[in-house]
C-alpha cells in the first residue's frame, strides 16, 4: 500500500491549485475524485462553483427515474458541499420544475451565492422562492421560464450587475423597481417578458438587450449606456395605442444614450421609434456611436425612412452600418414621394467615417434604391458596399444592377458587392 | 577601438540580465525582461532591489527546480513579446503543455510559486484533461494515489446506494476478505487476551477438571467469550446492517442471560447492542470500535436494565424480519460462515 518510491504526483500542491483543476472538470468527474485516496475524500466539497446538467448522472430511458436521479445528485452535493458557494449553475431540459428548487435556493442564500442560472425544461415555470430575494451578495443572475415576485420588503440586489430574465412572468412594476433597486446593475437582459411597460432607472447601465412585446420603453436615465440591442414584437392593438399617445418614441428610446456604441433594431423596432410627435426634436448627437444594424426596415413607410435618416445623420462617428429591408413590394413599387430625396434629403451631409454598409433582404424598390444612392453619394471613405437581393426576388435583380451601376460614388476606393443567392 | 567608442557603443548593446538562485545552489543568469514576466520575480525586483548582480541573486522557491526554471523561462520568453497574435500564442501553448503527467504537475507547482498564473491556469487545464473520464483506478495508477480507501468508502458518492442491493452485499463480502486476513495477523494478541481472560476463570477450570462436570456453564460462557470477541472483530471494522452477525452475537448474550451466569461476558454486548441503530443506508457506516481489553468484572444495575431493553427489542425485530433474515442466512450460509453463529442462532429460535 505505502510505496514511498512512487511519490504521490498530485496531492500536495495547494488547494487553490486543486480547486482550479476541479473546476475545470465536469461535475460528475469532480466528485469522483473522493474515490481516489483518503486526501481526496472532500476535496470536491469545497468547490466554489458548481454547473450541474444532465451529464451529472447516467441516462435512463426512464425520463422520471432520471428526474428522481439528478435531483438526488444535486441535493447530495449540495449537503456534502463544505464552505461557501459562488456559483451554481442548472441548465438541463431533463428536468422540468421540481418542489426541490426552493430548498436548493433557500440553501444557496446561505451560502453567499454570487453568480446563480437557472434553466430547465420548457414544458412548466417555476416559481422563484422569496428566498431567492435574500440572496444579498448576488452579482450576476440568470433565470428562464419562471414567474417571479418580489416580495415588498425588498430592497434589492446590492451587488447585481447582470441581470438576465428569460420569459419570465412579472408584473411592469415589479421589474421596474428590482431594476432601479440595483444600483451596480451593467447588464439587462429581457426576453419575451411580454406587455411590460417599462421605465428603465438605471445609472450604470451598459449593456441592454430587450426582446419581446412591449408596450412602452423609456430609458429614463441610462446615460452610460454603450450597447443597445431591441427586438420590438409589435401587435396592431400596441400600434394603435402607440399611435394615440402623444410622447415621442425616439426620443423615449435614444433621447439620453450619449455614449451609445452600437445599436441593434430588429423586427419592429424602426416602426415603433417613428411613433410619435417628433417634429425636429432631435437634440443628441451620438458622437460614439459607430456600428448600427437595423433590421426589417419598410422602405414603403416613409417615416421609418426618416428615422433612419436622422439616426444616420446624427452619428458622426458612423463605422459601419447594416440595413435589412422589409417591403412589401407591391406598396413599395408605387411609391409616390421619391421627390423626397431631391428637396428634403439633407443634401451636404457627409459620412466621414463610414467605411462598411451592408444591405440584405433587397427587393429593388425605389425608396431603397435612392436610399443607396443617398450613401454612395454622401460617404467619402466607402470602402464596400455589399447588397444582398431578397431571395424571392428574381426578376427585379437585373434592374437593381442596372441602376446600381449608374450611381455616383464618392468615394473612389468603395467596391459595391452584388451577393446572389 | 579606443576606449572612448567602448563607452558609447556598450550601454546600447548591454540588454539587462538578472541572477536568480535556486533551491540546489546553481545560480544563473536570465534576460530582465524575460525573468520580470514572473510576478514573483518582479516583486523581488522592484521591492527589494534583488538580483542585480551574483552576490544579491534572488532565491527562488524550493518548488523551482533547475529543470522546472528553464521550462517557465521558455514560456516566459515567449509570451512576453507583445506582438504576437492569440492564435500564435495559443498553439504555443499546446505544443508546450505536451510534457509526461509528473513534469505537468512540476510545473504547475513551480508557476504557482512564482505566481505566474497563465502558466498555471494552462497546466491546471491540461491536468483536469488528464483527469477527464478515466476511472479511479487509471487515476491512481496515473499520480501513484495511495489505494487506502474502505470499500464503504470506495462507493460512489451521491448515487442511491440502496439502487442496488448486490453492491452493499458485494462490498460486505470484500470488507470481510480484507478483515480475514487481517484477523491473521491479529491472531497472536486475541491468544494473548484468551489467556488473560482464562486467567481468572482458572479456578473454575481446576473445578472442573477436578470435579467432572461441573460447571458446564462456565465452559460455555468461555466459549461465548471467544465467540463475542471473534465477533466483535469482525463488528469492529464490518458495516451496520450485517444483521446476521448481529444476530448471532446477539442471541449469545441472549444465551448467557438465560444462562444467568458471569456478568462480566454481559458487558461486550450494551456497547455492541447500542451499535444497532435503525440504519438501513450503509451510505454513512457507523463505525465500531473497541479495545480487546475493555472487559470489566462490574457492571451497573442501570446499564444492565438498559441492556435487557435492547435486547428485548432487537427480540421484537428479529422475530418480525426472520423470514427474510433467514433467507439471507441461507444464502450467505455458503460463505463458510462459522457453525456456532447458526447452531446458536437456531436455539434462539426455538426458545
Amino acid at each position: 500500500m505505502g510505496d514511498s518510491s512512487n511519490q504521490d504526483l498530485i496531492s500536495d500542491l495547494p488547494q487553490s491549485i486543486i480547486e482550479s483543476i476541479l473546476t475545470r472538470l465536469p461535475l460528475r468527474d469532480a466528485v469522483r475524485t473522493s474515490l481516489l485516496s483518503s486526501k481526496w475524500r472532500y476535496r470536491w466539497a469545497t468547490l466554489t462553483h458548481l454547473v450541474f446538467d444532465e451529464d451529472c448522472v447516467t441516462l435512463s430511458n426512464d425520463r422520471a427515474l432520471f428526474e428522481d436521479k439528478l435531483i438526488n445528485f444535486i441535493t447530495r452535493a449540495l449537503f456534502l458541499h463544505q464552505g461557501p458557494i459562488h456559483k451554481f449553475q442548472l441548465c438541463t431540459s431533463y428536468l422540468q420544475s421540481c418542489p426541490e428548487i426552493d430548498q436548493w435556493i433557500l440553501f444557496l442564500s446561505r451560502k453567499d451565492i454570487k453568480e446563480l442560472v437557472i434553466e430547465l425544461g420548457e414544458s412548466e415555470w417555476i416559481r422563484a422562492p422569496s428566498c431567492l430575494f435574500k440572496c444579498k451578495k448576488l452579482i450576476r443572475l440568470e433565470l428562464f421560464r419562471c414567474e417571479l415576485d418580489p416580495p415588498p420588503t425588498f430592497k434589492g440586489f446590492l451587488c447585481l450587475k447582470n441581470l438576465n430574465l428569460y420569459q419570465v412572468f412579472v408584473a411592469s412594476d415589479a421589474i421596474e423597481s428590482l431594476i432601479s433597486s440595483c444600483p451596480l446593475l451593467e447588464s439587462l437582459s429581457l426576453s419575451y417578458s411580454d406587455s411590460l411597460t417599462l421605465n428603465i432607472y438605471a445609472p450604470n447601465l451598459k449593456y441592454l438587450c430587450l426582446e419581446g412585446e412591449f408596450k412602452d420603453i423609456c430609458l429614463q436615465n441610462t446615460p452610460l449606456l454603450i450597447v443597445m440591442s431591441v427586438a420590438m414584437y409589435m401587435t396592431e392593438d400596441i400600434a394603435e395605442h402607440m399611435q394615440q399617445s402623444s410622447s415621442c418614441n425616439f426620443i423615449k428610446l435614444l433621447g439620453s444614450v450619449p455614449y451609445l456604441e452600437r445599436l441593434i433594431g430588429r423586427i419592429y423596432f424602426t416602426k415603433y421609434l417613428s411613433i410619435g410627435d417628433d417634429r425636429g426634436r432631435y437634440p443628441v448627437t451620438y458622437s460614439h456611436l459607430k456600428i448600427i444594424e437595423l433590421y426589417q426596415v419598410s422602405f414603403e413607410d416613409m417615416k421609418e425612412i426618416l428615422v433612419v435618416l436622422h439616426l444616420i445623420t446624427n452619428s458622426p462617428n458612423l463605422v459601419e452600418l447594416q440595413i435589412s429591408g422589409s417591403s412589401n413590394t407591391l406598396t413599395a413599387m408605387e411609391a409616390t414621394d421619391l421627390d423626397f430625396w431631391d428637396k428634403e434629403c439633407p443634401s451636404p451631409c457627409l459620412f466621414d467615417r463610414l467605411k462598411v454598409v451592408k444591405m440584405t433582404e433587397m427587393s429593388g424598390v425605389p425608396h431603397e434604391m435612392e436610399f443607396i444612392k443617398f450613401l454612395l453619394e454622401s460617404s467619402p471613405v466607402l470602402e464596400v458596399m455589399s447588397i444582398m437581393p431578397c431571395p424571392s426576388v428574381m426578376d427585379g435583380r437585373l434592374n437593381m444592377l442596372i441602376e446600381l451601376v449608374r450611381f455616383r460614388r464618392a468615394s473612389a476606393r468603395a467596391e459595391i458587392v452584388f451577393i446572389q443567392c | 577601438m579606443s576606449e572612448f567608442d567602448m563607452a558609447v557603443i556598450q550601454p546600447e548593446m548591454i540588454k539587462s540580465y538578472i541572477w536568480l538562485q535556486t533551491a540546489d545552489g546553481s545560480i544563473q543568469q536570465v534576460e530582465q525582461e524575460v525573468a520580470m514576466f514572473c510576478p514573483m520575480i518582479c516583486h523581488e525586483i522592484i521591492q527589494k532591489g534583488m538580483g542585480s548582480s551574483k552576490t544579491y541573486a534572488i532565491s527562488l522557491p524550493q518548488r523551482v527546480n533547475p529543470c522546472m526554471l528553464s521550462l517557465i523561462l521558455d514560456y516566459c520568453r515567449f509570451h512576453q513579446v507583445t506582438g504576437r497574435s492569440n492564435k500564435e500564442r495559443k498553439s504555443f501553448d499546446e505544443k508546450f503543455i505536451r510534457m509526461d503527467t509528473k513534469r505537468l504537475c512540476e510545473l504547475t507547482s513551480a508557476a504557482d510559486s512564482l505566481q505566474l498564473k497563465p502558466l498555471v491556469d494552462l497546466t491546471s487545464r491540461a491536468l483536469a484533461r488528464v483527469i477527464e473520464g478515466k476511472t479511479p483506478e487509471e487515476i491512481r495508477e496515473i499520480f501513484h494515489l495511495p489505494d487506502d480507501l474502505t470499500e464503504e468508502e470506495k462507493l460512489e458518492p451521491l448515487k442511491n446506494s440502496t439502487d442496488d442491493p448486490r453492491i452493499r452485499l458485494l462490498n460486505r463480502l470484500y470488507a470481510r476478505k480484507r478483515k480475514e486476513l487481517k484477523e491473521r495477523e491479529h491472531l497472536k494478541n486475541v491468544e494473548t487476551e484468551e489467556e488473560h481472560v482464562d486467567d481468572r476463570s482458572v479456578e473454575d477450570l481446576l473445578s472442573f477438571i477436578n470435579g467432572g462436570n461441573g460447571d458446564s456453564k462456565v465452559l460455555k460462557t468461555s466459549k461465548s467469550k471467544k465467540k463475542n470477541r471473534r465477533r466483535k472483530e469482525q463488528q469492529k471494522n464490518a458495516s451496520v446492517d450485517e444483521s446476521i452477525e448481529s444476530q448471532g452475537k446477539d442471541s449469545n448474550g441472549l444465551n448467557s442471560v438465560c444462562n444467568g451466569t458471569g456478568v462480566d461476558k454481559l458487558h461486550p454486548h450494551p456497547g455492541e447492542t447500542s451499535t444497532l441503530p435503525d440504519v438501513e443506508d450503509d451510505t454513512f457506516p457507523h463505525k465500531v470500535e473497541f479495545d480487546d481489553g475493555d472487559i470489566d468484572d462490574e457492571i451497573d444495575p442501570a446499564l444492565k436494565e438498559k441492556i435487557d431493553r435492547e435486547v428485548e427489542d432487537f427480540a421484537r425485530r428479529l422475530n418480525s424480519d426472520w423470514p427474510e433474515r433467514m433467507q439471507e442466512i441461507l444464502s450467505l450460509g455458503q460463505e463458510g460462515r462459522p457453525v456456532n453463529e447458526n447452531g446458536s442462532l437456531r436455539r434462539y429460535a426455538s426458545t
